[in-house]
């Protein structure tokens, strides 16, 4: 690239955005950023409390070490402020006076209990768009209620759907799963209001308050449970490492040789695909039954469910599948045009060939470090606006001059005093 | 008065089928998009064949499961392999301002020659949204993917399990939704864009790499710390992942509920405890001030040590009551605390979404009046709504190439007749 090129262009490059959010809602955030948005992220002096989430950098506890402040708040510039003084909250006022987007996952009222709701903010800046992110929205006989991921999936609904046949292992809970989806599909949430917001502002200057929770946005996202309720008055039924359904469905995880799992669903059942999931088996001195009674074919081919016919060419693919590694299994499936996929560990993708030719991994600068580090990029690939990491998560008040003395104007004194202070 | 649809204005051609693509068109048309959903009498949806079935009737119109993903579309029912056909889609794309589909690569353009190229030429500042499997590049671009795909090869699948035992994975397509967001929201922000500056452009997800993305620190844990999510003692099941917190688990409660096929499913209390207090309030309304001064149990270290006895105490006292009774009671003495619920509990126990109305009843024109997902955040301006439930099949070709496309009474029936629109 030569120097003379312009940088790409980012979407969202003439928004300021106020980001107050804790845990539940950082992912909005640097969304936004990396999206573009000049997005200053404002913590209490002394650090957010999302920086004593683990895990950390070589497993040392320290607030500029927390990976989870590292993903979570990339592409942001990192003020420290104390809201609660009044000092403070006169300043956050000029800061929402030149912005566009606050963001916030305070419980409902608190920050109407400082002057700094909805309302009054929106009343000096009338094109504001205010997002509340909370646990069950601003109103409500739950609004007070206090969360957790785990809580969230567990009453939006997800968990009801996720977890063990009750055949396989009895009694087991339903299950999140990890990684931290009540708060990923909050912010979804949470951003998809805002933009949407952003549309309405761009077409009348006017802004708007937006209610988001996490409550509501996992509420709609469990596939088909809610219209099985709708339509058959029965919520569905939780199986193994496979979708939730009305009556019990076939397996389609099976181990492999390699002590893995692979996702053996689908495969289309035409002749092409019969022949060469039989042929596939005879490479490895299997199927030979499956073969020569024609009874099999013709259940794989008439999309049979549930006979014992069907059962065996499935338990036959299990077979199959025990004789290969997860991988020799996925990328055998996928070469014959099924869709299977290996079990992998999110790490085992960072070398994949695939992903690499993507560029979906990228370096990013830790310069107080004097290292760079790989972290995963953005969900899609813009190719008119660049969408993607632009620089690692601040340290504590890294911006705190820039943002305060240079976009404010506030002078050396009053930084002084605001300091001595501990507002800043 | 109605209040302004905020996305009034924005027409969107819809050839996205099953969940992800539609789940991104359904957040633009509840917002007020008008989203053209494009299909044909012979290739059509195929979720419309999915169950559930309204009355427990089959029918191409009777799928509850389509009717939730599509409402507030229109439906049009193109014979696109006649060259009229495809024309009438071209001509639809030239005054829409979005596209969107999630078929394999190359399946556009192999089927009907459309690439971003020749959708430019069509609509200049046309903004293309493909969700697939792995994008429209690299070696996997061909891979054939449905969601539990994505989930299992992105590592998701592997994060959700009891430790020691197989991968529970998750019971849907989480990552059809979770890229229906990811697609809503890119295109939004192209749209802002498209705004700002009149040009449009591609946006190419990747269902796997939007999987890689959600999870969470997993890939930087690798990167810096060269640990590998794939190690004993992980999936944590329901314990606390980060921040190492305990107690953190779901309980059993008293009561069944019935579930598919006649079964009964146990009730459920997810609790979490991130401060001392909280430990202390648990113990307090389950009358255990016992469990607070056992030095098992006397600070979070130790708590995670002994999580097991932890646990067993605390399900002693959940087993006693009913989940919901368990959480008020909870979260009453300020811990969090809430019920497992299913999408039964969703419709008739959840006091905090009947309060707020989340589940809205909207006519369909074959199956009449229904309840759908709401629209999942309130903007308290312009809150959107559903208008409609999900197109007939090529219930709307009438319309739309009328009223949207101008055609004549003449040109209409030339097309029937020429089976370009009915067969």
């Amino acid at each position: 690239m030569s120097a003379s090129q312009p940088p790409p262009p980012l979407a969202l490059d003439d928004l300021v955005v106020l980001d107050l959010t804790d845990e539940k809602g950082q992912y909005m955030g640097k969304l936004m950023g990396d999206l573009g948005a000049t997005v200053i992220k404002v913590e209490p002096p002394g650090g957010d409390p999302a920086r004593r989430i683990g895990p950390f950098a070589g497993d040392v506890e320290a607030p500029e070490r927390s990976l989870y402040w590292w993903h979570y708040n990339t592409s942001k510039l990192g003020v420290t402020l104390d809201i609660t003084k009044s000092e403070g909250q006169a300043l956050l006022k000029r800061l929402v006076a030149r912005a566009d987007v606050v963001l916030e996952s305070f419980q409902p009222g608190y920050l109407d209990g400082l002057g700094l709701g909805y309302e009054a903010l929106s009343a000096s800046n009338p094109r504001l768009i205010m997002t509340s992110l909370t646990a069950y929205g601003q109103t409500g006989p739950y609004k007070d209620h206090l969360t957790s991921d785990l809580i969230a999936l567990a009453m939006g609904g997800p968990m009801a759907s996720s977890g063990y046949s009750d055949e396989e292992v009895p009694g087991a809970p339903p299950i999140r799963g990890t990684g931290n989806q009540g708060y990923h599909t909050g912010s979804h949430w949470g951003l998809i209001g805002t933009l949407v917001a952003l549309a309405h502002r761009d077409a009348t200057g006017e802004g708007q308050h937006v209610d988001a929770s996490l409550h509501e946005a996992l509420a709609c996202t469990t596939e088909a449970a809610t219209p099985h309720y709708f339509y058959l008055k029965r919520a569905p039924m939780r199986q193994t490492g496979r979708h939730h359904a009305q009556t019990v469905t076939p397996r389609t995880q099976w181990p492999s040789r390699d002590g893995r799992y692979v996702c053996a669903f689908n495969v289309p059942r035409n002749v092409a695909c019969w022949n060469s999931l039989t042929e596939w088996m005879a490479e490895h001195g299997m199927g030979e039954e499956l073969r020569e009674d024609p009874k099999y074919r013709q259940a794989f081919l008439t999309g049979a469910r549930a006979t014992p016919e069907i059962d065996a060419v499935w338990r036959g693919m299990g077979e199959l599948i025990s004789k290969l590694t997860a991988e020799e299994a996925y990328q055998g499936a996928q070469r014959r045009g099924y869709p299977w996929g290996a079990v992998r560990s999110p790490d085992e993708n960072v070398r994949d060939p695939h992903f690499q030719e993507r560029g979906f991994f990228v370096e990013v600068e830790h310069p107080e470090l004097g290292r760079r580090y790989t972290y995963p990029n953005a969900p899609a690939v813009m190719h008119g606006t660049r969408y993607g990491i632009r620089h690692r998560a601040p340290l504590t008040g890294e911006h705190n001059e820039q943002v305060f003395s240079k976009l404010l104007g506030l002078t050396v004194q009053e930084m002084t005093h605001l300091r001595q202070q501990r507002v800043i | 008065m109605a209040t302004p649809l905020p996305l009034s204005g924005v027409r969107v051609v819809d050839l996205s089928w099953i969940i992800a693509g539609p789940t991104c068109t359904r957040v633009l048309a509840d917002f007020g998009a008008q989203v053209i959903k494009v299909e044909s009498q012979q290739v059509r949806d195929t979720i419309r064949n999915s169950a559930p079935f309204a009355d427990g009737q089959q029918g191409i119109n009777r799928s509850g499961f389509f009717n939730n993903v599509n409402r507030g579309k229109l439906g049009v029912a193109l014979n696109l392999g006649h060259p009229k056909g495809l024309d009438l889609l071209r001509r639809l794309i030239a005054i829409s301002d979005v596209l969107v589909e999630n078929f394999s690569s190359r399946i556009l353009e192999d089927r009907w020659g459309l690439t971003y190229e020749t959708l430019r030429e069509l609509r200049p500042d046309i903004i293309y949204c493909s969700l697939s499997g792995f994008g429209h590049s690299g070696p996997f671009r061909d891979a054939t993917t449905w969601g539990p795909t994505a989930q299992a090869v992105s590592g998701l699948t592997l994060m959700s399990g009891l430790p020691g035992q197989e991968p529970a994975g998750w019971g849907f397509s989480y990552m059809d939704n979770t890229a229906g967001y990811q697609g809503a929201i890119a295109v939004l922000a192209a749209l802002h864009y498209r705004r700002r500056t009149g040009k449009g452009q591609w946006i190419d997800l990747s269902q796997s790499e939007g999987g890689i993305a959600m999870t969470g620190t997993a890939i930087l844990d690798y990167t810096v710390n060269g640990r590998s999510f794939r190690r004993a003692g992980n999936p944590p099941g329901n314990h606390a992942d980060n921040p190492k917190i305990a107690p953190h688990n779901t309980y059993r409660c008293a009561g069944e509920v019935v579930i598919a096929d006649g079964r009964k499913d146990g009730r459920w209390c997810a609790i979490a405890c991130f401060s001392e207090q909280q430990w202390q309030a648990l113990c307090r309304v389950a009358g255990r001030d016992d469990l607070a001064r056992d030095p098992r149990f006397a600070t979070n270290a130790a708590r995670l040590q002994n999580q097991d006895a932890l646990d067993a105490a605390i399900e002693q006292w959940t087993r006693q009551h009913d989940p919901y009774r368990a959480m008020e009671t909870l979260q009453r003495a300020g811990v969090p605390a809430g019920v497992v619920q299913n999408a039964e509990d969703k419709v008739e126990r959840d006091a905090q979404l009947r309060d707020r109305g989340f589940f809205l009843e909207a006519e369909h024109q074959e199956v009449g009046k229904r309840l759908f997902e709401g629209i999942s955040v309130r903007l308290t301006k312009t809150p959107g709504r559903i208008w409609r439930g999900a197109p007939l099949l090529g219930g709307d070709t009438d319309f739309v190439l009328r009223e949207v496309l101008g055609l004549s009474d003449a040109e209409m029936e030339q097309l029937a007749e020429e089976e370009v629109t009915a067969t």
